[in-house]
């Protein structure tokens, strides 16, 4: 599918949404949360027949069989399972890489690959580009077991700083993720539904959400958490989205989450 | 008799040692903080002593230190020249609203006509009921200047000590919450 076609759809999509919330606004109750999404992804099947998640996918498909300066896709790379293995690989990530000696999630090793594996230099590669690769092989792993379970040294290195970033309160708002995340957990910020990662927070991306009309990553969701506590963002591909994505994952991995659907988002 | 103070000597050197030297972990964080850009890093590392308290005890103090953080939070709470504690609940309802002020419909009810609001805060929907005396007016004042010198690490953040809004925006505030006209007190 066309740039083009898509970002029409998108619009579409977008003037959809306004006009949900705008329902949504009036009624003297909130309406479930979960509830609306549901009926607005249903409508939007019913009209357009697919869901703008799934066109990023499309996208991130063509891009992975896209050739780079060394002539080679991402087939031939690693993303945990073995080269050239998508079935199953993002629910085993982030983890450790020995060819990088690092602890990478997703979007941080499609990073690497497009540098190491496929020629390109860092300014050439862009984040749409990442997060629509990251898109296509996540879709691979839709409804898989979540298993992030830490065992090298440098995944339990990583965890452990994950929690520490989890708890850590800063910035003007006094915030961190866990007082929402796990003291609040099930209630809601404005209409959103906070869960904790025991409750499988981190089970859902990457997903288009309706709500901002955009894309959203792993990476991207925590992007926006701490911009919204009044922290600036960290730079993407750092050990901090990776060690706050270890720790959430590995606890959505011992309670026995699965990646989701949620109404609210598509892959 | 020597081996004991060999033992305690050797102890005090170690735990000396402890103290001056940042620990392996500390180090790790801190690289990732700046492996996170400039401007994250210098954010969550300009922690100041309550925030390091809570992340520290992950919000739960030991209640021996409860009485002095309480006591530091409430010398941080400034006041209006004026002396007022109520202001103009008009106003108030401009800090309330505004996501890069007040910000308070993200956890808390408010006007009942508003029905996207955060369900973590109690409901503010009436609050006025609660009459215009000077205590009442002084503690609405104070908490919300300052949450934490009532409860310690709570999830309500320190809005005035942050300068998310000014002591008199503040008064403002306890208009709004208080004002038997504010919007938040008509049926």
């Amino acid at each position: 599918m066309g740039r083009k076609k898509r970002w029409i759809l998108v619009g579409v999509v977008a003037l959809g949404t306004l006009v949900g919330v705008g329902a949504y606004t009036q009624q003297q109750k909130p309406l479930d949360p979960f509830e609306e999404a549901m009926r607005q992804r249903q409508m939007y099947l019913e009209t357009f027949g697919v869901l703008p998640g799934e066109l990023f996918a499309e996208e991130g498909k063509e891009l992975f069989f896209r050739k780079g300066p060394s002539g080679k896709t991402l087939e031939e790379c690693d993303f945990g399972k073995g080269k050239g293995v998508l079935e199953g690989a993002y629910a085993v990530l982030p983890k450790y890489f020995p060819d990088t000696k690092r602890v990478e999630d997703l979007e941080s090793r499609v990073y690497t690959c497009m540098q190491t594996v496929q020629g390109y230099k860092p300014n050439e590669i862009k984040r749409d580009e990442v997060k629509a690769i990251t898109t296509y092989i996540a879709t691979f792993s839709s409804k898989a077991k979540i298993q992030v379970v830490p065992k090298h040294p440098a995944e339990l290195a990583m965890y452990n700083l994950g929690r520490e970033l989890w708890y850590t309160r800063a910035g003007a708002r006094d915030m961190s993720c866990a007082v929402c995340h796990d003291q609040y957990a099930g209630q809601r910020v404005r209409l959103s539904p906070v869960r904790s990662p025991k409750q499988g927070l981190g089970n859902e991306w990457p997903a288009y959400r309706f709500e901002e009309d955009k894309l959203y990553t792993m990476e991207d969701r925590i992007n926006f958490c701490y911009e919204s506590i009044a922290i600036p963002k960290p730079e993407f591909y750092s050990d901090v989205h990776i060690a706050l994505t270890v720790y959430m994952l590995a606890e959505a991995t011992k309670a026995g989450h699965s990646f989701e659907e949620l109404p609210f988002f598509t892959r | 008799m020597k081996k004991k103070a060999a033992v305690v000597l050797t102890s005090a050197l170690l735990l000396g040692l402890g103290l001056t030297q940042v620990s392996p972990f500390r180090e790790r964080l801190e690289a990732a903080l700046h492996a996170g850009g400039h401007e994250f890093a210098q954010v969550m590392l300009a922690q100041d002593k309550g925030q390091a308290l809570c992340s520290q005890y992950r919000d739960k103090l030991p209640p021996d230190l409860i009485p002095g953080f309480l006591a530091e939070q409430k010398a941080l709470i400034k006041y209006p020249a004026n002396g007022k504690l109520m202001g103009d609940w008009r106003n108030g309802e401009k800090v309330f609203t505004d996501p890069k002020r007040g910000n308070c419909y993200a956890c808390h009810a408010g006007v009942a006509t508003e029905v996207a609001h955060g369900t973590m805060g109690p409901s503010l929907t009436g609050y006025g009921q609660r009459g215009t005396a000077e205590p009442v007016v002084r503690y609405t004042y104070e908490k919300i200047y300052n949450a934490w010198a009532f409860v310690p690490c709570s999830l309500m953040y320190r809005g005035g000590v942050h300068g998310l809004f000014t002591p008199e925006e503040t008064a403002d505030l306890v208009a709004f919450l208080l004002d038997p006209e504010s919007p938040i007190n008509r049926r």
